[in-house]
């Protein structure tokens, strides 16, 4: 483990999105440049109680909002740069659209993604209430477990949460089986794929079918934008944050406070989950998108595999590769992004086998060594 | 023509919870402004919802105590719209899956008793209130009432008349009172009623043109809203004076009108949709039923117990179980004196006129029942006559006085030894030989001069049945 030590590094960065008593926690956006948090975060309370350094703040994509049109992927990660530069030996962020994972797998670091509701969500600044998790940056997937077990647990904070006060995460030693959804890892890259075969080789494999993987992005996009478009509301220049410096009228002093202080993707966001709860579409998106999102929860059985593996891109389209980011959030789940051959790979596990993914990662970067 | 006045009410009562409903703040009324919220209350970021269980509990009690029917499963939705007394620009209430549904509340009137059902009782969170500041033209706002808990309990359109929304509103509180749910004030806002209205010639079918009415803040402002209300409908539809167009209205309590609220003509949408944040709430057999064994005695069951069992009279009863205050002091005097007969005897006679001598509303009387029912006992048992009992109740009353030490200290019990008594009595009669002659002549009226006499001496203190009694011995043998 001291190999991962860098002066100063042995401490955690944590994404401006977490609230520290004291400092300012801005989320990213010109809307909250001012904000000093009122308290600390349930997660920043328990490291701070266990004697875990806090290094600072990471910057982030402003609220975390990815932007999904466009040639190429936007967004940028201070969590996963913390660590991939040695500032830090683990970052804390929460991650909806992938902007993290991705670019944790780009940067050849690794991603813990916990089961929803495992990690209290007191004092991380909302983004889509149904999918906020905090996770865990790190060098490696055993060391990165070993802070979630600090952290992780019930608090009486947040409303949606498992019982369990604690969760010790440990690799089982078992022989693992990795199901393979071909039709989606037929859609990579040489190289990608090539990363997943030499992965899977190391385990018994099992096909797997996601038949309604092409529309996970749809499905998560317009969950995720209603649920931030409800979010965003409470920034009205009335209370806290931003206030538009000139108005005549209480609609204008919304109106000139959110069009000063958000930026292009959360008035996107804002906008587009606005109209998706709005009368006449509510039935045609939102409710529709709730059905699919529970028929590809539940497509996702994980009988007869432990753990699913996919890739972490699918071309460069940042639209079709939401749908590789968003199974987890959307279901729930727990998820390892972790790299393997310069390439980022993605398992996924049953909510609260987390174990499952350490035992998988810890024999495949074992049999990697000896090999 | 006759014309028919259509009613549904949506009546919101805020929970006699401890806290907020999604938070630990207070929800206490009238603590100094912005002295109760906390950052989840202020809609600040970072802060998820954490439900009340108690809150749940009471929407529970509410639907045991108005025959509901209770959901296996409730959510909550938010409801979104941007106004600076709701800091989130959400409040979460419930809108697909409400505690509960179809229930129903009997009332009394002079036409007899009738079923109000009830579309749905829901949970919410109040909105904060704003303070205009006429003299420098500016708003402020006070988030304390931000996030404390409601019940909306919403009505069919049941309603034909007034007098069945006054009995439905006294029925609504009592049950809601006894049950613990809620304080029930309108004038602190704690329970707080809008009325939907329409008017239809008698006969029709169809519902006319609706409004409903908001802003009312006593049962006499109610009765008059409608009436105001009703008579511009009726009015309307004859004369052809105004066209009626479904909106909501405030009531003006001085000006004893109704106005439009134009500004929210625009249908605002609310984008309802279930709150992200929130597990849905199983609500099991055992909790429903822990609930209802925590429920105290309801008004009806009290009811139905104080005439079937104890045999008192129906008007007493009512009366009795129609104030929370009375049935409480009734049961709780009952406890040291069991003879309801004459503990409610005592509850609606003398102690209701000493209340009031003193000022006391019938919901403010504070007795220690104990005291009181000793009282009773006392002059059930001629420890001390009527006149005194009333006197000490008085002081049990205003005072707190121990019944027993203060008539041994005043000297007060009564004079039971006949010996005294007849010595008074001749004394009476010696003095007054002419009144003595009259009675002898046949004025049977004259004993009750006597009787006075007798008393005067004794100092009140004597049982005047007894003096009766020995004064005509007395006057017979001579």
């Amino acid at each position: 483990m001291d190999s991962y030590l860098r002066p100063g590094g042995d401490a955690v960065a944590l994404e401006d999105s977490i609230m520290q008593k004291g400092q300012p926690v801005t989320a990213g956006s010109k809307m909250l440049e001012n904000f000093i948090s009122p308290l600390d975060a349930t997660v920043v309370e328990r490291l701070r109680g266990q004697g875990v350094a806090i290094v600072g703040r990471a910057r982030m994509t402003e609220f975390g909002v990815a932007r999904i049109s466009g040639d190429r992927p936007e967004g940028i990660s201070g969590a996963v740069d913390a660590v991939a530069d040695g500032s830090a030996r683990w970052a804390l962020c929460n991650d909806v659209f992938g902007i993290n994972r991705r670019l944790a797998a780009q940067n050849g670091v690794c991603y813990i993604h916990p089961t929803y509701g495992t990690v209290s969500r007191y004092g991380l600044v909302h983004l889509a209430s149904s999918m906020d998790q905090i996770g865990v940056v790190c060098r490696n997937a055993e060391d990165g477990f070993a802070l979630l077990g600090r952290i992780a647990g019930k608090d009486a904070n947040d409303g949606a949460m498992f019982p369990e006060a604690r969760y010790d995460y440990a690799s089982t030693g078992k022989d693992i089986t990795v199901g393979l959804p071909e039709a989606v890892i037929g859609r990579a890259g040489t190289a990608q794929k090539a990363a997943l075969r030499e992965f899977a080789g190391r385990f018994r494999g099992a096909a797997v079918q996601i038949p309604l993987f092409p529309l996970v992005k749809q499905v998560m996009y317009i969950l995720a934008s209603a649920e931030i478009s409800s979010n965003l509301t409470r920034y009205d220049g009335i209370k806290f944050g931003y206030q538009a410096p000139r108005y005549r009228s209480l609609k204008e002093l919304y109106t000139n406070t959110r069009t000063e202080a958000f930026g292009l993707d959360a008035k996107l966001a804002a906008i587009m989950g606005t109209m998706f709860l709005s009368q006449g579409y509510y039935t045609r998106y939102y409710d529709k998108a709730m059905r699919l999102r529970r028929l590809v929860k539940e497509s996702l059985t994980f009988a007869g595999y432990d753990v699913l593996a996919l890739p972490c891109a699918i071309g460069d389209d940042p639209y079709e590769n939401l749908s590789l980011y968003a199974l987890a959030p959307l279901a729930g789940l727990p998820s390892l992004v972790f790299p393997q051959q310069r390439q980022g790979i993605q398992l996924i596990a049953a909510a609260r086998n987390e174990n499952a993914l350490l035992t998988a990662w810890k024999s495949a970067t074992k049999s990697a060594t000896k090999g | 023509m006759n014309y028919e006045v259509v009613m549904g009410l949506e009546v919101h009562v805020e929970l006699a919870t401890q806290s907020k409903l999604f938070c630990a703040c207070s929800a206490k009324y009238g603590a100094d402004a912005n002295e109760s919220v906390c950052p989840a209350c202020a809609g600040m970021p970072g802060m998820p919802a954490v439900t009340n269980k108690r809150a749940v509990a009471l929407g529970i009690a509410a639907g045991i105590v108005t025959n509901s029917q209770i959901a296996r499963v409730m959510t909550f939705d938010k409801k979104s719209y941007f106004y600076p007394d709701l800091p989130a620009g959400y409040q979460i209430t419930q809108y697909a899956a409400p505690v509960c549904t179809n229930g129903w509340v009997e009332i009394e009137t002079e036409a007899g008793t009738k079923r109000i059902t009830l579309k749905q009782i829901h949970i919410e969170e109040d909105a904060g209130k704003l303070v205009h500041d006429n003299r420098t033209g500016t708003t402020l706002v006070d988030f304390n009432r931000t996030s404390v808990p409601l019940v909306e309990i919403v009505s069919n359109p049941d309603f034909r008349s007034a007098e069945e929304v006054v009995a439905y509103l006294e029925k609504l509180r009592a049950l809601l009172r006894a049950a613990g749910v809620s304080d029930c004030k309108m004038e602190e806002g704690s329970l707080r009623c809008d009325v939907n209205i329409s008017v239809r010639p008698a006969g029709q079918q169809s519902f006319g043109v609706r409004t409903e009415m908001k802003n009312m803040s006593s049962l006499k402002a109610i009765v008059a809203a409608i009436a105001f209300e009703s008579e511009r409908h009726i009015d309307a539809l004859e004369t052809g004076s105004e066209v009626l167009i479904q909106e909501t209205r405030r009531w003006d309590d001085n000006k004893g009108e109704t106005f439009s609220m134009r500004e929210k003509e625009n249908a605002t949408d609310y984008r309802y949709f279930p709150n992200p944040e929130l597990m849905p709430i199983v609500i099991s057999d055992e909790w429903i039923e822990e609930v209802r064994a925590a429920l105290p005695e309801l008004p009806h069951e009290k009811y139905e117990r104080m005439t079937a069992e104890l045999g008192l009279p129906d008007r007493d009863s009512r009366i009795v179980t129609g104030s929370k205050n009375l049935s409480d002091i009734f049961d709780g005097t009952l406890a040291h004196y069991d003879k309801p007969r004459e503990v409610v005897n005592w509850i609606l006679g003398d102690m209701l006129s000493a209340a009031k001598g003193i000022n006391m509303g019938e919901g403010d009387i504070v007795l220690d029942c104990q005291k009181f029912a000793r009282v009773i006992e006392l002059a059930d048992s001629q420890a001390i006559n009527r006149n005194v009992a009333k006197k000490l109740l008085g002081l049990v009353l205003a005072d707190g006085i121990d019944p027993d030490a203060y008539v041994k200290e005043h000297g007060l019990g009564m004079v039971g030894d006949t010996g005294a008594i007849e010595a008074a009595v001749k004394e009476a009669v010696a003095e007054n030989p002419k009144s003595a002659g009259e009675y002898k002549g046949g004025n049977q009226k004259v004993l009750g001069f006597f009787v006075g006499k007798v008393m005067r001496k004794l100092g009140g203190k004597a049982d005047p049945k007894l003096v009766g009694r020995l004064l005509r011995d007395h006057l017979d043998k001579q």
